[in-house]
């Protein structure tokens, strides 16, 4: 059987998503509505199907999130600001080109909001209670260079920190001395790549971590996270997107990676899973698809490995520095 | 969904669980409903406490309400005896044997034990053997390996002792158990490092000396592995073995890895017919430190070794590619 892409199911089933309202899975996964709509939105805008969300109704949405207590996104109205759907909040905005749907005084705040997360080491917590993880100065530093807001003081120190975060192995944990993990790859460098400071790592560094890298591809074509682990259709974005900053994109086999991808698609009704016969879902159907884009399969549209959103969008940001 | 199987759902099976589902839904939001109203108009009550509970019971990934959880805790802890913080501690454990991947009960675990009302280092301690089972159960999450670097800080800082070697032998009986486990390789580094950087080892260099024993015999164990051979090429270029061996001696080690690894691959060959590519990359990276180091190499193999691996692992041939332009 031929193995194709099925673009068409894919956009019905990201519509689809919204009405299934009579599922329990719907209301148990409120916490993460704000990062569901960012994944599907940016997922139908790489297949080109933009409008198949009401834009209306999603910067509604999105302003029903923003908590005017303390400047933050919250990933569904009345709950907490947490800098991980702060950053979905405003990659949303940006893809609609809507981030004046905010009031002066809303962006501050949310700048503020972000800035007191970080701590005296340059890392950031997600929110108020300290937690601490590279994901958290990835998703700040994005948040603000989206805003156009960054400057030395909240960059130079988050990147000393990111540099110590580095491991033996050519890998990133999500702090210092933490295992390497894949995502922790895109964390790190994307955050330097996002301030500009991917030439913070010596050459001899960027090509290990090519190699440990590309190291995440097994035979059957898919990429794992970790040594020893299995293959998901997740790291297909935090690998290639890694591979994508340091120019070493085709340090993996793309049409076995494409295979796996595809494989993992539910022919029926749409979507991409973790790995192939496993339940689908939003998050691992945008990566499948980001995936593909990055390696130019599919006539989809362009990703920006940094930011994980369209081109199109991303090309109109203001470069740090600036 | 990470590792939920796929299923077909008929238009039977799918009324049925819409059915079962209405009346999940009603109870469910209207407990939220209440404890969002409970948190915004701050009602700190046990009460609170008890509702709380009950939603994170239904979802333990509902950041919001961990958060009002830990709110409500702070403002009536003078009425929280010892048994209500045991209570919690077994709560969270209970979520984590059903979710051992969610971060938030990971945190609100961390939470609790720093304002336990048993503030003794006793608490901590215990905590060791309970991460251990927690390890044993699953030795590659790298959740219960952060966790279990965080408690052994509160330990470190509170007796002002360092717990290196004990961490050191953990590991060593981790790999013993499973030769693949990279995080406790991973740890292994860690340590060591610290151990040289604080002047630790009694004796760097019967310890290099053991520790490369252990890396050979690992090598041969389980040769299709690439924790070892990560673990192995760490080890090599570390400067602590280059310092404290002699050059005669460093090179003597080099040359041992050469021919065992060279070894490995023979056996490999005669067994399945085909080169193992582990053994290819690490026979590159031993004559690069042997070219460091300034030893003359007569007739120099990395060229041949980079392109066998083209043909033996074609998944990464443009980085073998990169590496032959890299050797000119
Ligand atoms: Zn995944």
């Amino acid at each position: 059987m031929p193995m194709e892409f099925l673009k068409e199911k894919h956009i019905e089933y990201i519509k689809s998503l919204d009405a299934k309202q009579g599922d329990l899975e719907y209301w148990l996964s409120e916490h993460l509505r704000l990062n569901g709509v960012y994944w599907g939105l940016t997922a139908l805008c790489i297949l080109d199907a933009k409008d198949t969300f009401k834009k209306e109704d999603i910067v509604n949405f999105v302003l029903s999130c923003w908590v005017k207590s303390t400047g933050g996104f919250s990933p569904f109205p009345r709950h907490d600001a947490h800098l991980l759907t702060t950053l979905s909040g405003i990659q949303i905005l940006s893809i609609y080109n809507s981030l004046d749907a905010l009031t002066e005084e809303q962006i501050e705040k949310c700048v503020e909001f972000i800035k007191k997360n970080q701590l005296e080491d340059g890392s950031f917590q997600g929110d108020r209670f300290g937690e601490v993880d590279t994901r958290f100065i990835y998703t700040a530093l994005s948040s603000l260079s989206i805003l156009g807001r960054l400057t030395p003081e909240i960059v130079d120190p988050a990147v000393d920190y990111i540099l110590k975060c580095y491991n033996f192995d050519g890998g990133f944990g999500l702090s210092p001395g933490s295992e390497s993990h894949a995502a922790q790859a895109f964390t790190c460098l994307g955050a330097l790549a996002v301030v500009g400071k991917v030439n913070k790592l010596s050459k001899s560094q960027i090509d290990k971590i090519g190699w440990w890298l590309c190291e995440r591809q097994l035979p059957e074509g898919g990429l794992n996270g970790r040594p020893s682990k299995l293959p998901d259709v997740c790291y297909s974005w935090w690998v290639l997107s890694s591979l994508a900053i340091i120019n070493k994109l085709n340090w993996i086999d793309y049409k076995k990676l494409r295979h796996f991808i595809l494989s993992s698609q539910d022919t029926k009704r749409g979507g991409i899973s973790d790995r192939p016969d496993n339940e689908v879902d939003v998050f691992h159907t945008l990566f499948g698809i980001t995936g593909l884009s990055l390696m130019g399969f599919e006539n989809l549209n362009p990703i920006d490995p940094v930011y994980c959103m369209p081109c199109e969008v991303t090309s109109k940001f203001k470069k740090y520095p600036y | 969904m990470h590792g939920v199987k796929r299923r077909q759902w008929s238009r039977e099976l799918l009324k049925q669980k819409r059915i079962e589902d209405e009346k999940k839904i009603k109870q469910y939001r209207s407990l939220v409903d209440t404890v969002l109203n409970l948190k915004e108009t701050q009602i700190y009550t046990k009460d609170s406490l008890k509702l709380s509970k009950e939603v994170l019971q239904w979802n333990p990934e509902f950041n919001t309400v961990w958060n009002f959880r830990r709110d409500i805790i702070e403002n009536v802890k003078g009425q929280l005896d010892v048994t209500f913080w045991e209570d919690e501690l077994n709560f969270t454990m209970a979520e984590l044997k059903k979710f051992p991947k969610v971060y938030w009960i990971w945190n609100h675990r961390v939470w609790v034990l720093k304002n336990h009302i048993d503030s003794s280092l006793k608490i901590w301690q215990r905590e060791l053997i309970i991460v251990n089972k927690l390890l044993d159960m699953d030795a590659r999450n790298f959740h219960g390996w952060h966790y279990r670097r965080r408690i052994i800080k509160v330990i470190e800082d509170r007796t002002g002792k360092s717990n290196d070697h004990e961490e050191l032998e953990l590991t060593t009986q981790k790999i013993n158990k499973n030769i693949s486990n990279f995080s406790a390789w991973h740890q292994r580094v860690q340590l060591i490092t610290r151990m040289n950087d604080t002047d630790e080892f009694e004796n760097r260099k019967e310890f290099i000396t053991n520790e490369i024993d252990y890396i050979t015999n690992a090598m041969f164990t389980d040769a299709e592995d690439q924790s070892v051979w990560f673990y192995m090429e760490w080890f090599l270029e570390y400067e602590m073995v280059s310092k404290v061996l002699n050059h005669n001696e460093y090179t003597t080690i080099l040359n041992k890895f050469q021919s065992n690894i060279l070894i490995i691959n023979e056996d490999d060959k005669e067994f399945s017919g085909k080169e193992n590519p582990w053994c290819l990359k690490m026979l590159i990276i031993i004559e690069k430190l042997q070219t460091n180091l300034g030893i003359e190499i007569k007739d120099g193999k990395s060229k041949e070794w980079i392109a066998k691996l083209i043909e033996a692992d074609p998944l990464r041939k443009n980085r073998y590619l990169y590496l032959l332009h890299e050797e000119k």
